[in-house]
């Protein structure tokens, strides 16, 4: 396939373009394999817009005489006008940017074109692996766990990394047994090592218990290993007791108590899939609908349900959380395949356990291994965003879900996560459609097979250097567990994603702007300074942190 | 003034009891003590002892593992009721139930046997109501001693000096000195130049209560003013009056422009109209051809309190879980104050325009009006975003000119259903924290600020905001017998500034009405309830607060440096120079 297929125009001049925040601006439009340029002046000013075509979502055409005008909404959720004279010019240019964001074939995608300067591709120099390091980390502690090279060659459980932490007593041929017996293949491993007590949380799919009672001796073994000789240890599915049942008749199911003992079963149902797809369109549907007056604002954001997976997530891991931190208790989550709110659940909960989740680092690392590398399908479930009318196959926001739960922590506990809401907006933006090849295909196999880490640039060298942008001024070490408020007066609406392009950011951003300046100012004046009364009044500063709310 | 508040048991939990006393105010004597049971509604019911004082009822829990205090002043007490009887069974459920004005109620269960109850009702009730039983307000026995003496704050010849006034088109009028024209009026008011107190009174005759146009504020630049008064008294035969529309007309032409006198009725127009069954009613466009009438479809004293009843109902004490926003929703609260703030924009975005003056009213023009005057005002002049600005805009449009506290707020009064009662000063002040939650660089005080504004609207610890108007306050020598709330405030100032304020002068703000940028005030509806994270102060700010001093601290220890380094700095005048100079670097501008 050939890009110039694809374009049926390259450039149209005197083209009106405008967003909200943006007055209409004349120019000129130049559509290349994977951009939209538009460029225009106003006022000797210069405005220069590059738009990933990728990033576009829906395109809506309204012709009216000779001139004809286009809407772009893309998937970061902006929205842009376009206008454009010549009624045949215009439908070149829909028609094109429809086949441009619509190509399936990853190796097309731009990541794999994008060569800047002043980046070198990684070639053959592969980085360690976030889990790797982790694994480090728990083997400094603890000898009950081991790196298995079992998925090696993906057999075991296509989703999987090549590596995974297993306890030390369970053999490669057990796990490839638990595999068979698991959805998917992907057998029990673990995710959190809880410092504090030793105790862990693993994830797996569901057991493929079918209709007949169907037990696998390795599988339980598996799972009475990762106990190490506690007592007790608890089954989160992400699935209510209702549906765990269902699933028996398809072959699924869920932990029999006779089966595994000491284990105990918790049920909390996360939605996922369409629910939570229709949720995140109804709510931007509402943030968008500018007829929305006083009286239906509320109850229409209600009905979007999005305010209750934000409660209902953030709940449930803090129900796991609270087994480990409070139960002294091992966790294993699953739901259905083990891919969405699992991770979403396990992700959470070690963001509210582990003050290491919540530097910049560690949440890179944290998005690398319970992510990137535990084979969630970002491909399928961030093909398309809100505003898309194409027919939803496997598009579901769980990430994006993650992040408003993140945001949430962020904003009840605005001194303990080290990165700024413009951080969660870039991963979101990123995850949809990026030069970057971090977010790509939906599991390591797949981007083994296109090569993914050889050919394109990864996101966080360019997060690293675009650092001070991202960092929360504010930040301050809290060593404690954040345990949020779920009560649903505390879940706001993150106006920062949904209202990004309805609302000036404008003032809150210079007060912002300011703190940063400020605290910026404060650590050069400590690095200046040598001395202990310096040091001291740090520690004093530091040693503040923020304290926790009533469960 | 945090009032509920549960706290880990001090590291030394015996003597604890032994060396904390009840804490008083000068002033503040006992008045009696009893066991009973606070029925929590998060925690349970708890053990503790209940003491109440002429000022407060304060509440410590006796069993030692966690501490609870209750310390809430008896002004915040809207009802006492009695709760089972002596024959009452079950556990509990004989006791005393108390509602209170500031979003929470108290239930207290005390023994069953030997009227238990009886003297505790009694003493409360006297002391929680002394208007009812010809005691003086607790801020009439008051003693305490601030630094900074509040009742100096607001003096409206310098306010309206501050406005550039008098000018050759407004002059300063002492005809209601005594409250002659106008008994809920200040006593010091600003009129055109050209109109006589003869005329005055004349207009006086047609609008209600005698509350004439007066002017509120006058822009600097374009010379358009914001006036206030009361509906005109049209009555159903559509009565006019000469003098009141020649003075209108005199109104509108103070500032040169051509174009019409926009009126601002702040009821719905329905309303408007039914006014007129009683005599009032609205200016006619046959009478009035200069002027232009719009209606702000704000509702009245009596929607507005059942909207926040229903507020009340839920989030105290359980939150609603299951349709949280369609049940906020329902109680229209924020629709409220969106209406609100909606008029006060279109009368700021009128006045700067420069196109038009405005005239402001509502019935009486002392609740709709006063919140529409006061926040437009807000909106255009940045001193009022300050916090002696902001005092002064509280004293000049709500307390001289006669917003009814005593009648909305039912101080001391034990008549609890009273129609009167409203939360119409509330709903300002939410419309405040509102604005600053759009603006967080703008206004010069944080929220802890206007919480203790609405903390002593009820505590009548202070003489701020007791009785109807200034007639009366004159009368009762509130000035010279009480102390002012500002007085506290002015002398704890650093407690309530906003570390993100940057001053900056003759901004308009317009904050967005939309209801998507309206948020419901958590931190103060749902305090009480622990399960609602709030941290107060608020940590940003804290940490904001930390960095502040310690950049202070760098840029004074960098001075004594450069003062030790370079003897020939060490000279007074050279080193300030020197050292303004290093500010200016760091120095905040935004």
């Amino acid at each position: 396939m050939e890009f110039a297929e694809l374009i049926k125009t390259t450039k149209v001049d005197n083209v009106v373009f405008s967003h909200p925040g943006l007055e209409p601006v004349a120019g000129t439009l130049c559509i290349t394999s994977h951009h939209l340029l538009l460029s225009g002046s106003r006022e000797q000013n210069q405005i220069e817009l590059w738009l990933l075509i990728r990033n576009v979502d829906a395109i809506e055409k309204r012709l009216a005489n000779s001139s004809c005008s286009l809407t772009l909404k893309c998937k970061d959720l902006k929205v842009l006008h376009l206008e454009i004279p010549g009624m045949e010019e215009c439908l070149n240019v829909a028609s094109s940017i429809e086949a441009l964001s619509s190509v399936e074939s990853v190796m097309m995608m731009y990541p794999f074109f994008y060569r800047p300067q002043s980046m070198r591709l990684a070639g053959g120099g592969r980085q360690p692996h976030a889990l790797e390091k982790y694994y480090q980390q728990v083997a400094s502690r603890t000898g009950a766990w081991r790196l298995s090279v079992v998925n090696e060659d993906f057999q075991a459980c296509p989703s999987y990394p090549a590596l995974v932490v297993v306890p030390s007593s369970v053999d490669d041929a057990a796990l490839r047994k638990s595999a068979r017996f698991r959805q998917g293949g992907r057998f029990p491993v673990l995710s959190y090592y809880h410092k504090k007590n030793g105790t862990v949380m693993l994830r797996s799919s569901q057991p493929l218990v079918g209709p007949h009672r169907k037990r696998c001796p390795e599988d339980e073994g598996l799972l009475a290993a990762a106990l190490d000789g506690r007592s007790r240890g608890f089954v989160l599915d992400t699935r209510s007791a209702q549906a765990a049942k269902q699933a028996k008749m398809m072959g699924g199911g869920t932990e029999h108590r006779s089966a595994y003992a000491g284990w105990k079963r918790m049920h909390r149902a996360l939605d996922r899939g369409r629910p939570l797809q229709e949720s995140f369109v109804k709510v931007v549907e509402t943030c968008n609908d500018p007829s929305l007056t006083m009286d239906r604002w509320l109850s229409k954001l209600e009905a979007s349900k999005w305010l209750t997976h934000v409660k209902e997530s953030l709940g449930t891991a803090c129900l796991a959380a609270q087994c480990m931190e409070r139960e002294e208790a091992c966790v294993l989550v699953h739901g259905a395949e083990g891919m969405d709110t699992t991770l979403l659940v396990t992700a959470l909960a070690q963001v509210i356990l582990d003050p290491c989740r919540r530097t910049m680092a560690g949440f890179q690392e944290l998005l690398e291994q319970e992510w990137i590398q535990a084979g969630h399908p970002f491909h399928l479930r961030c093909a398309r965003s809100a505003y898309s009318h194409a027919r939803l196959k496997q598009e579901s926001p769980v990430f994006l879900l993650f992040l408003d739960c993140v945001w949430q922590l962020g904003r009840q506990f605005p001194l303990s996560l080290e990165f700024n809401e413009a951080f969660l907006l870039a991963l979101f933006e990123h995850s949809y459609a990026s030069p970057y090849g971090t977010f790509l295909c939906n599991n390591e196999k797949e981007r083994k097979l296109c090569n993914v880490e050889g050919k394109t640039h990864s996101l966080w060298p360019w997060i690293h250097s675009e650092r001070q942008k991202f960092l929360n001024p504010l930040f301050a070490p809290n060593p404690l567990v954040i345990w949020p408020s779920v009560e649903p007066q505390s879940i706001f609406l993150w106006q920062g994603l949904f209202l990004r392009w309805v609302r000036s950011s404008h003032y809150i951003d210079e007060a912002w702007t300011e703190i940063q300046k400020i605290a910026r100012n404060h650590k050069a004046h400590l690095e200046h300074q040598s001395g202990a009364a310096s040091t001291q009044t740090e520690a004093q500063t530091l040693s503040k942190v923020e304290t926790n709310a009533h469960l | 003034m945090e009032s509920s508040s549960i706290k880990k048991p001090l590291k030394d939990g015996p003597n604890w009891e032994h060396n904390e006393e009840v804490p008083r105010l000068p002033g503040e004597t006992r008045v009696t003590d009893k066991e009973v049971i606070y029925m929590c509604p998060f925690n349970g019911p708890v053990k503790g002892r209940v003491y109440i004082t002429n000022y407060r009822l304060y509440l410590r829990s006796v069993e030692s593992d966690t501490v609870v205090i209750l310390d809430v002043p008896l002004g915040a007490i809207s009802r006492i009721e009695k709760m089972g009887g002596a024959s009452s069974r079950g556990e509990n459920s004989y006791g005393l139930d108390i509602t209170c004005k500031d979003m929470r109620n108290l239930r207290f269960a005390l023994k069953q046997e030997g009227h238990s109850r009886r003297d505790i009702f009694e003493l409360l009730t006297k002391y929680a109501f002394p208007q009812s039983h010809n005691l003086p307000f607790f801020a009439f026995l008051n003693e305490e001693k601030f630094p900074e003496n509040g009742w100096l704050v607001y003096n409206p010849m310098v306010e309206y000096r501050r406005q550039g006034l008098p000018n050759d088109q407004w002059r300063v009028t002492f005809l209601n000195e005594h409250h002659a024209l106008c008994d809920t009026y200040p006593s010091l008011l600003v009129v055109p130049y050209n109109t006589t107190d003869d005329d005055l009174k004349k207009v006086s005759a047609f609008r209600s209560r005698g509350r004439i146009p007066v002017l509120s504020w006058i822009h600097p630049e374009n010379q358009a003013v914001i006036t206030r008064c009361s509906q005109p008294l049209v009555g159903m035969s559509g009565k006019r009056n000469k003098d009141d529309e020649k003075y209108l007309e005199v109104i509108r032409d103070t500032n040169g422009q051509l174009s019409k006198l926009t009126i601002y009725d702040a009821r719905p127009n329905v309303n408007a109209v039914a006014n007129k069954a009683t005599g009032g009613g609205y200016e006619s466009e046959d009478a009035y051809p200069n002027a232009e009438l719009l209606f702000l479809d704000i509702h009245n004293i009596h929607v507005m309190r059942e909207s926040l009843k229903k507020l009340k109902d839920i989030v105290y004490p359980h939150v609603e879980e299951s349709h949280w926003l369609s049940s906020l929703e329902s109680t229209h609260w924020l629709e409220h104050i969106k209406l609100v703030l909606t008029g006060a924009i279109q009368i700021a975005d009128k006045v700067s325009s420069g196109k038009s003056s405005v005239l402001v009213h509502c019935s009486d023009g002392w609740d709709r009006t006063a919140q529409l005057t006061s926040l437009s005002m807000l909106m255009l002049d940045s001193y009022y975003r300050t916090i002696l600005g902001f005092e002064v805009l509280v004293q000049k449009e709500w307390i001289s000119f006669g917003h009814k506290f005593s009648s909305r707020i039912g101080h001391g009064d034990k008549n609890h259903a009273d129609a009167d009662r409203s939360p119409i000063f509330l709903q300002f002040i939410d419309c405040v924290w509102q604005m600053s939650k759009q603006f967080p660089t703008a206004f010069e005080f944080n929220e802890q600020f206007l919480i203790t504004i609405l903390d002593h609207l009820y505590s009548c610890r202070f003489g701020t905001f007791l009785y109807n108007c200034d007639s009366v306050r004159e009368k009762e020598k509130l000035s010279e017998k009480t102390l002012s709330l500002w007085s506290l405030i002015n002398s704890t100032k650093a407690k309530y500034v906003n570390p993100f304020y940057t001053k900056e002068l003759n901004r308009a703000l317009y904050p967005v009405a939309s209801m998507r940028h309206l948020e419901l005030w958590v931190n103060y509806y749902i305090r009480w309830n622990p399960r609602i994270r709030q941290q107060q102060p608020n940590p940003v700010e804290q940490r904001y607060l930390e960095l502040l001093a310690l950049r202070d601290d760098y840029m004074r220890r960098l001075e004594e440096l450069q003062i030790t380094n370079n003897p020939r700095l060490s000279n007074s005048s050279s080193s300030s120079s020197s050292s303004s100079q290093m500010m200016s670097h760091v120095q905040t501008h935004f």
